[in-house]
């Protein structure tokens, strides 16, 4: 390689290795610092004092604030379970349904599918917290023409997180069904034809060529599908407020507390950089799996 | 000569503009929960205070409740509202991180002769004025007198015992009717009522700056809401305060399926919009007085105004200045201020004296002067460094005795441990 051709290189690509260091690598580094910091983000960072691994031990400790965070943790690796195990075969589902050519109405009902996704969550939720109304609220009515109690859906610490989960699920799954149609339209009809012709019928079509064909999809959906599920804050900060009994405490929304409210710093960031540091996990676990599936 | 002509009409251009212009030079913002319609009131407040102050510019920013400190919080420094209406409980947090600015001498000598002392007190940290108080709220019960008269109970519990048996004889499970109403998931209003009853218990929560939440006291109030909940006389999945502290617990206090509730005066205007002409059978009594306890007692706060101490010297000039107006016997009817005015019109009781005693008649409604009798014995919920924490980590062990999570002996065990880590820790 020249010396001008070297220079070019770094030319071009230095714009980017900036932007990056800048806006990603800087705030990272920044936020794994902090966490071994005692600090109040009311104050500059010179009065920041190390406190070691004082921090990650307090989270994880047996007081209320360690109580807190591991009940928040929990709560958001049920939630993030939760929404990815109903997201993914319902988005399939409507996937198989409305990629259907042939049937009427079938680009209605992917538009209509699709504006959920477009709905601002504060009205999402201003609509579901009427509509989970234990008193008033209709579901609550519907369900008793069908004979069956009201049910508290946000008030009792048992439902809440769940009620939560229905509702990221229905904002969120027209953008994956989307996702899921496209993943469709990738897989040749002629496999299909064949599969007929040697007498497959819809069922094992399914299993032997729509879902391992759809593999690469359905694991950028579980992606996307984890990430935006364990950046949970809207509905819990408008509707429920992490309660009751701290059952829809998710991390996003203690950190916020942790670190803004109270202005532990410090702590804040050790929660923060716990949570990076599973959703790393979590996330390279989940291509690990892919690739021994691709392997065998 | 071309330049001087250039500067001749400049010259003659600002000649021209209107002075007000000129005059406006000054904006700044005040920050507050309220709602709507109270944020019209302000807003016309302070175009009233701009007639005379043609070089002030106030404009008003709302945010729900729930994200008022945060928002005081993120928005530190320059570019924060210059004004903002503060909980007294987090005064001393935000003065120790130099968010507000201590009260000129002027404004510190009028709040120290106007207010009665406590408030004042509440207003400052280590002697220091850092804001004009402006509302006080007190609980008390408040019952449906129309479920009363249906239960055949003749009047409002004065002890714990008749509590109970109100209660027990307001429940109606299949009609979805608690006798008792706890709220849930809001801080204040999980931890107020009960501290209330705590005190007319003779109890106290924090003593020298340390918790005693293990008397005898507190023992015997956590084991009231253990008796209230394991009877059924109080659902818990009823109590539910959403991020505006409104929800299922007070849509069940509206719409007659909750007999009693103890609440703060503030949320008369919230009974009269959504009851209407039924608000008439809403009545206010004192807390009832437990085994322990020797007189009727309550909790109170109070609310005040603070400037940011990151805004410019204009700024928090022209923002003292508003403030004293805005709290002034001049700029309301009647010799009362037009804070008060404010005030009254959501149900919330002002502090200073003199507002008081200008809207005499209206804080001797049935509703309200339930709660200005209950004012005198009253005390104020401890202002320490770490109250805010104190208060979320109580609120979650209140919660978790409310839905059976925990016994009341496990719930006092915990409270006090947490409470005691956590005051130690903020007074570090």
């Amino acid at each position: 390689m020249t010396r001008t051709h070297q220079h070019s290189v770094w030319m071009m690509l230095t714009p980017a290795v900036s932007l990056i260091g800048a806006f990603i690598v800087v705030p990272m580094v920044l936020t794994v610092w902090l966490s071994l910091q005692d600090w109040s983000t009311q104050t500059g960072f010179q009065t920041a004092e190390f406190v070691g691994l004082d921090n990650f031990r307090e989270i994880f400790g047996a007081t209320s604030v360690g109580r807190d965070f591991k009940g928040a943790l929990v709560n958001t690796a049920l939630y993030t379970l939760m929404s990815v195990a109903l997201i993914l075969p319902v988005s399939v589902g409507l996937g198989l349904l409305v990629y259907q050519r042939n049937v009427a109405g079938g680009n209605a009902l992917r538009t209509i599918l699709f504006s959920t996704y477009m709905v601002p969550m504060i009205a999402v939720a201003l609509v579901w917290s009427k509509l989970y109304s234990p008193s008033e609220g209709p579901i609550n009515q519907m369900l008793g023409w069908l004979g069956i109690g009201p049910q508290p859906w946000l008030s009792s610490p048992s439902t809440a997180l769940v009620s939560i989960v229905v509702l990221n699920v229905w904002q969120q799954i027209g953008y994956f069904t989307v996702l899921v149609v496209a993943g469709l339209t990738q897989i040749p009809t002629s496999l299909y034809e064949a599969a007929t012709i040697d007498g497959a019928d819809g069922r094992q079509q399914f299993t032997a060529i729509t879902l391992p064909l759809l593999k690469r999809t359905l694991l950028f959906s579980a992606v996307i599908a984890i990430i935006n599920a364990v950046q949970v804050f809207e509905p819990v900060a408008l509707i429920t407020q992490g309660g009751p009994v701290g059952s829809t405490n998710v991390l996003t929304y203690h950190i916020r507390r942790v670190g803004i409210e109270r202005a532990q710093g410090g702590l804040g960031s050790a929660m923060a950089v716990t949570l990076m540091l599973s959703l790393i996990v979590v996330i390279f676990a989940l291509f690990a799996f892919a690739r021994k599936g691709d392997d065998e | 000569m071309k330049l001087a002509w250039i500067k001749g009409a400049l010259a003659a251009g600002i000649a021209l503009l209107p002075s007000a212009v000129w005059a406006q030079s000054v904006n700044i913002s005040y920050l507050t929960h309220w709602s709507p319609e109270t944020v019209a009131l302000l807003e016309q407040a302070a175009k009233d205070f701009a007639k005379d102050h043609p070089d002030v510019a106030v404009t008003v920013r709302a945010v729900p409740f729930g994200d008022l400190l945060t928002t005081l919080r993120s928005q530190a420094g320059g570019q924060a509202a210059t004004i903002a209406g503060i909980y007294d409980l987090w005064l001393p947090e935000l003065a120790r991180d130099k968010l507000v600015a201590p009260a000129p001498e002027t404004v510190a000598g009028e709040v120290k002769g106007a207010w009665p002392a406590g408030v004042v007190t509440a207003a400052s940290v280590g002697g220091v004025l850092y804001g004009v108080p402006n509302e006080i709220d007190v609980y008390a019960l408040n019952y449906n007198k129309a479920l009363f008269k249906e239960a055949g109970i003749e009047a409002a519990p004065k002890t714990w015992d008749e509590l109970k048996d109100a209660a027990a004889k307001l429940t109606k499970k299949d009609a979805g009717q608690q006798g008792f109403g706890m709220i849930n998931s809001w801080a204040a209003g999980v931890v107020h009522p009960f501290s209330s009853l705590l005190v007319s218990n003779g109890g106290e929560l924090v003593t020298g700056g340390k918790p005693v939440l293990d008397s005898k006291n507190a023992g015997e109030t956590f084991q009231l809401y253990e008796e209230l909940i394991k009877s059924g006389s109080s659902d818990p999945a009823m109590g539910s305060a959403d991020a505006n502290t409104t929800g299922p617990f007070l849509d069940n206090f509206v719409s007659g399926k909750t007999g009693m509730i103890i609440m703060a005066n503030w949320w008369e205007s919230a009974l009269k919009a959504g009851m209407g002409e039924k608000f008439a059978d809403i009545a206010t009594a004192p807390i009832p007085v437990g085994p322990s306890g020797d007189k009727p007692r309550s909790i109170s706060y109070s609310w005040m105004t603070v400037v940011n101490a990151g805004a410019a010297e204009a700024e928090q000039k022209a923002a003292w200045d508003f403030l004293a107006w805005l709290n002034s016997p001049k700029s309301g009817p009647n010799g009362a201020s037009a804070m008060a005015n404010i005030l009254m019109s959501m149900g919330i009781l002002p502090s200073r004296s003199s507002d008081v005693d200008a809207f005499k008649d209206k804080l001797g409604s049935e509703f309200l002067s339930g709660y200005v009798s209950v004012l005198g014995d009253a005390k104020p919920f401890p202002v320490v460094l770490g109250g805010q924490e104190f208060s979320e980590s109580l609120q979650q062990t209140i919660e978790a005795l409310q839905y059976g999570k925990v016994s009341a002996t496990e719930a006092q065990t915990n409270a006090q441990a947490d409470a005691a880590a956590i005051l130690e820790k903020a007074a570090k």
